[in-house]
């Protein structure tokens, strides 16, 4: 296991230097820039605003928690990173691509490739067994049948689900389940792994397990923005993210938060 | 490689949810099922009437022509004939003896059907055919003389009431006891039966067209009712090395000649080869099979509604799944291709069962007329084309919403 300072988080001036300048592609090691970013629904004629702007930068390996109150943009922000969804204005830039002005077949690659993706309620097919939910992903990006049975494997190892392969999700615990679904959205190496209020369904013992999980990632490198409610799920991560009314109220170190929140 | 490998995916998704729903599936394919089955079993009968047909003409010879009034691939009313059928001559008796003597012909002979049960001390028949031709009928039609003897020249001669009865016939009449000599009734007449004969092996006829029995040509003329315009003609064989034209020919000489046709004037007699019998058979089964790709074309559109609706509903229950799939990140033509890939195995399946139904019961139909037929291949890939084409035609309506679904709203439904 590597040590945690390897990866240092990005600081604050570090991150108003990214997002200044708009319409400039941002370096590198930067993963996810977002500048002015808004999303808006049209409810019959009222408008919800549920992101007025949001200014994010997140570098390559750094471990984010996402925290807020019900309303506040949550998952709208996470279902725009995640390319599931498109800004009504503003900018986002993967890995130094413009995602915001790509086409429906360019955000379903990007999905493929870049992003894995965890939900609070799972979402494994029922009737697939483990192994089969797993190689979805690999299915979608034309990798070979026997290459693609030897990563989900790999895939389903790495989360300690070696001897579940062949069980289907309605035969798996609901740590389990969400154990295959990380390794689902891992079996593609992606660059970001998202995860809205992963541990949302899960009792804290299991939300332990998950957060295990998580924390081994994030510690070989793996980038990882979680969506959470609870501080105790957010302080494992290395900087945590408050939204309020679809902006960002506020952005610290875990120290910080932790301090914060009197934890 | 790719897309073989992902249509191999998407098949066993397809089979999957078909198995998952099996009673759901099974009534979703009922109408494919329906249309396949009839049009399998018909052609698997036709096959087997068309091959019999062949075969039969191979067993008379592929030679055998007859003169006759008037040619119409159906049976004519005679009160509605054209006109100029309506003014020709009835073949007689003279007309086929010389037809006999030209060189280029080896057998010639009026011949006529006419019906009637079989009947001996209270134990009939069913309605039957009989043949009033002469002793040589077996060489120009097969089968052979069992038992007794033909007619006489005498017999032929004065129409003298006898006959020579099919052995089936005999057996249903007489039992173990012999026939011969006995008197029995031909559709109300008295005949003495002087020989039993075995028709041809396998040979067709419908119902009511069995041969009960040959009787001589005169007998029938003066104590039947010939229908002179349907059930009379000459048969003609050409002698060995003749052709069919060159006979047909010589014939046509010999028949303008006796009915002293002017030049220019048009025969008033018809000819019908082997050849024209199976254009017949063809032409009206042609139309036969039209009639039945119009009705199974209805219940495969039916069916094929039933797909539309059956999809429409899969892709409602399954929205989340779609939602997922998105998420991870199959393209809109990845979702429409594993809605297509569902829909037209579905099809495809209920095709293959049909296609067994099918072939099983024309087999049923083919043994119980004793026929042997063997299946229509070629129709069964069609068969299997026009399923698998059903599915994409009916499936593409709800693969193509499925593959619109907004990826978010799809994983959010519940
Ligand atoms: N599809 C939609 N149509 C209309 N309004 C929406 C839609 N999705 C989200 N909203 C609105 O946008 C705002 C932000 O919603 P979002 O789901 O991002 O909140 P959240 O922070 O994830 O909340 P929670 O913690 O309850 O999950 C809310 O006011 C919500 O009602
Ligand atoms: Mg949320």
């Amino acid at each position: 296991m590597r040590n945690t300072d390897e990866y240092p988080i990005s600081t604050t001036e570090e991150r108003e230097a990214v997002v200044a300048t708009a319409g400039a592609a941002p370096e590198e090691d930067w993963v996810i820039v977002t500048r002015g970013l808004k999303r808006e629904y049209d409810m019959g004629g009222e408008v919800v605003r549920a992101l007025r702007g949001v200014d994010l930068a997140i570098r390559r390996n750094e471990y984010v928690a996402i925290m807020g109150p019900s309303g506040s943009g949550k998952s709208t922000l996470m279902n725009l990173i995640g390319c599931l969804d498109t800004p009504n204005d503003g900018e986002y830039w993967l890995n130094g691509q413009l995602v915001s002005a790509m086409s429906d077949d360019q955000l379903a690659r990007v999905r493929n490739k870049e992003i894995g993706f965890v939900f609070q309620t799972f979402n494994l097919l029922p009737r697939a067994t483990a192994l089969h939910n797993v190689e979805l992903p690999l299915v979608y990006a034309g990798v070979p049948g026997e290459e693609r049975r030897r990563r989900a494997e790999e895939a389903l190892e790495r989360v300690q689900l070696g001897a579940r392969m062949l069980h289907k999700p309605n035969e798996l615990s609901g740590g389990q389940r969400q154990r295959v679904a990380i390794a689902r959205a891992l079996v593609n190496r992606p660059s970001i792994l998202l995860a809205d209020e992963p541990t949302g369904n899960l009792d804290s013992t299991t939300s332990e397990e998950i957060m295990k999980v998580f924390e081994e990632l994030a510690d070989q490198g793996q980038t990882v923005i979680m969506v959470t409610h609870e501080p105790d799920i957010a302080a494992h991560a290395r900087r945590v993210i408050v939204l309020r009314d679809g902006v960002i109220a506020s952005d610290d170190k875990r120290s910080a938060f932790t301090q914060k929140v009197g934890l | 490689m790719r897309i073989v490998d992902r249509l191999g995916q998407n098949l066993t998704i397809a089979l999957d949810t078909l198995r998952a729903g099996k009673i759901r599936s099974a009534l979703t394919i009922l109408g494919v099922v329906i249309g396949v089955a009839t049009v399998m079993a018909m052609a698997a009968i036709v096959q087997g009437i068309r091959e019999q047909i062949v075969h039969t003409i191979e067993i008379a010879g592929p030679t055998t022509f007859y003169v006759i009034r008037y040619f119409s691939s159906t049976p004519v009313n005679p009160n509605r004939l054209p006109r100029d059928a309506k003014n020709r001559p009835d073949l007689i008796p003279e007309e086929a003896q010389r037809i006999a003597s030209l060189p280029e012909i080896g057998y010639s002979a009026i011949w006529a059907q006419v019906f009637g049960r079989v009947e001996y001390q209270g134990i009939r028949t069913q309605q039957m055919t009989f043949m009033a031709a002469d002793d040589r009928y077996t060489e120009i039609q097969g089968g052979e003389l069992l038992e007794g003897r033909w007619f006489t020249r005498a017999e032929l001669k004065s129409g003298t009431p006898v006959a020579v009865i099919d052995h089936d016939v005999a057996r249903k009449l007489f039992g173990q006891a012999n026939p011969l000599d006995k008197t029995v009734r031909l559709g109300g007449r008295p005949a003495r039966v002087i020989g039993i004969y075995a028709p041809p092996e396998n040979i067709f006829a419908p119902q009511g067209q069995q041969v009960g029995a040959i009787i001589p040509f005169l007998f029938a003329d003066h104590a039947f009712v010939i229908d002179k315009i349907n059930a009379l003609f000459i048969a003609v064989k050409p002698r060995p090395g003749v052709t069919v034209a060159e006979a047909q020919d010589a014939v046509t000489v010999a028949m303008r000649e006796i009915r002293a046709l002017r030049p220019g004037q048009r025969n008033t007699f018809d000819m019908i080869t082997q050849d024209q019998i199976l254009d017949t058979f063809n032409k009206l089964t042609g139309v036969f099979f039209l009639v039945m790709i119009v009705l199974s074309g209805v219940a495969l559109m039916v069916g094929g509604i039933g797909v539309m609706a059956i999809m429409m509903v899969s892709v409602t229950s399954r929205t989340r799944e779609i939602g997922v799939r998105k998420a991870l990140g199959a393209t809109n033509a990845d979702i429409l291709l594993q809605f297509l890939v569902e829909a037209s195995t579905l099809t495809g399946v209920g095709g293959i069962i049909g296609i067994i139904v099918g072939l099983g019961s024309g087999k049923l139909v083919t043994l119980a007329m004793s026929i042997q037929a063997s299946p229509p291949l070629g129709l069964t890939l069609v068969a299997v084309g026009v399923s698998v084409g059903i599915g994409i035609a009916f499936g593409l309506l709800p693969a193509m919403r499925a593959a619109r679904l907004d990826p978010i709203e799809a994983l959010r439904y519940e």
